[in-house]
């Protein structure tokens, strides 16, 4: 299976630079782990930056006074590099998920239902942003909605569709504020969803859900 | 939205200034290689000496604080002391390994500016760094399952945890040695016992 969307560079530079809100930086770390191409640009981004940081003209001097023998009196680690590979997982609908690394402290993730739509806040404490786990049932729709602001979705499982194409696993899919979309999942699907403004829906019943936007977002 | 990400990093990959010299990289790795296969403290002092004084310069530039900026200088020449033998030379430079360390070093100091959270995300968003210990320590305290959960805790936690209750260290001395405020060596110690309780409960 293709992955067909990726960050953008600038996304990813950022995410490098570790400049990106926790929030954005997740769904880019979850992104690399499941996207081999992604993982080699970033270590070239970092290799970048490292180059850039520590090239610098100007350098004060400055005291560091005995910090150094401080550190060198402390022991030593006798590590041996192994990568750790417990994940975090999830259950929902009767499944148990696998999440990618970047969700490994979240243990206590709490499901809410809202019809074929369940969702769990992840992050809550980030100014106007919010991110949430989205697990939508088979044959499910999100009605017709744009963002004020940015919508990121990264597709952990399963696939959906929107009048722009089919998403796959590991699909990290911006959408900014000017664009609106249905979303709808054939097989349903298990989606980390970034947003920084609520949901508003834009025909027939659904706008009763404005107000609820805060439900879903 | 693409406004909070700064200028800074724009454009990086088409610069082509060549920063660091060749000479100049294999040497970091030399030292590097050096401090991690016998704990050469002479090689270290020349790492500390080339990156104490950007690490300070780095950190001016992102927390525009001395202290914060000195923080970020002591813990990153900490964990790159206490990490050296993680570093794998056929894996990349340890001019770039170091910078690593001190980017998540920094995001996590952020998050804390920021949010207030002292959730040390960056082990788990770059896992590159995550390992786990070797085996061969003997179990000198019968306890295996605490020793063992107590090398799950985040570093900086673990750090404390060991200091206090293995070593035998007080918080005031932990808090001199690691030059940090003693309310830090509290507060890790906190975080670290809510965690240590978790598990043992899920146990």
């Amino acid at each position: 299976m293709m992955i067909n969307f990726h960050p953008s560079q600038k996304m990813l530079t950022a995410f490098s630079a570790g400049e990106l809100p926790l929030s954005l930086s997740i769904a880019v770390s979850a992104h690399i782990e499941l996207c081999d191409q992604c993982a080699q640009q970033a270590q070239r981004v970092e290799q970048s930056l490292s180059q850039e940081a520590w090239q610098d003209n100007t350098l004060e001097n400055a005291d560091f006074g005995d910090m150094l023998q401080a550190i060198m009196a402390t022991s030593h680690e006798t590590l041996q590099a192994t990568k750790i590979v417990a994940k975090a997982t999830t259950k929902i609908a009767g499944r148990e998920y696998q999440l990618p690394t970047a969700f490994k402290k979240f243990t206590d993730i709490k499901w809410s239902g809202f019809g074929a739509i369940s969702r769990a806040r992840v992050i809550n404490d980030e100014k106007n942003i919010r991110a949430s786990l989205l697990h939508i049932t088979k044959g499910g729709c999100i009605p017709e909605h744009k963002h004020k602001g940015y919508e990121l979705t990264l597709l952990l499982d399963g696939s959906f569709s929107d009048a722009a194409g089919t998403y796959q696993k590991g699909d990290f899919i911006w959408l900014d504020g000017e664009q609106s979309h249905s979303p709808f999942t054939k097989e349903g699907c298990l989606c980390y969803a970034v947003q920084d403004a609520p949901l508003h829906f834009m025909s027939g019943v659904s706008k009763v859900l404005n107000p609820l936007g805060n439900l879903i977002y | 939205m693409i406004e909070l990400i700064k200028k800074s990093t724009d454009n990086i990959l088409n610069t082509h200034k060549i920063i660091l010299l060749d000479e100049e990289q294999q040497q970091i790795n030399d030292w590097l290689t050096l401090v991690a296969s016998k704990q050469d403290k002479q090689a270290f002092s020349q790492l500390f000496k080339f990156f104490a004084p950007r690490i300070r310069s780095h950190g001016l530039k992102k927390f525009r604080q001395e202290a914060q900026a000195m923080e970020l200088v002591q813990e990153t020449m900490m964990l790159v002391w206490r990490k050296a033998t993680q570093f794998n030379v056929d894996k990349g430079k340890a001019s770039t390994w170091i910078y690593t360390i001190m980017r998540n070093y920094s995001f996590d100091m952020l998050r804390k500016v920021q949010s207030n959270k002292e959730d040390l995300m960056s082990d788990d968003l770059w896992p590159m760094l995550d390992v786990e210990e070797d085996e061969k320590e003997e179990d000198h305290l019968q306890s295996r399952h605490l020793l063992a959960f107590i090398k799950t805790l985040p570093d900086l936690q673990k750090q404390v945890v060991e200091g206090i209750y293995i070593e035998d260290k007080t918080q005031q001395e932990l808090a001199d040695e690691l030059s940090v405020p003693i309310g830090t060596i509290k507060s890790r110690l906190r975080l670290a016992m809510v965690k240590l309780r978790d598990m043992m409960e899920e146990e």
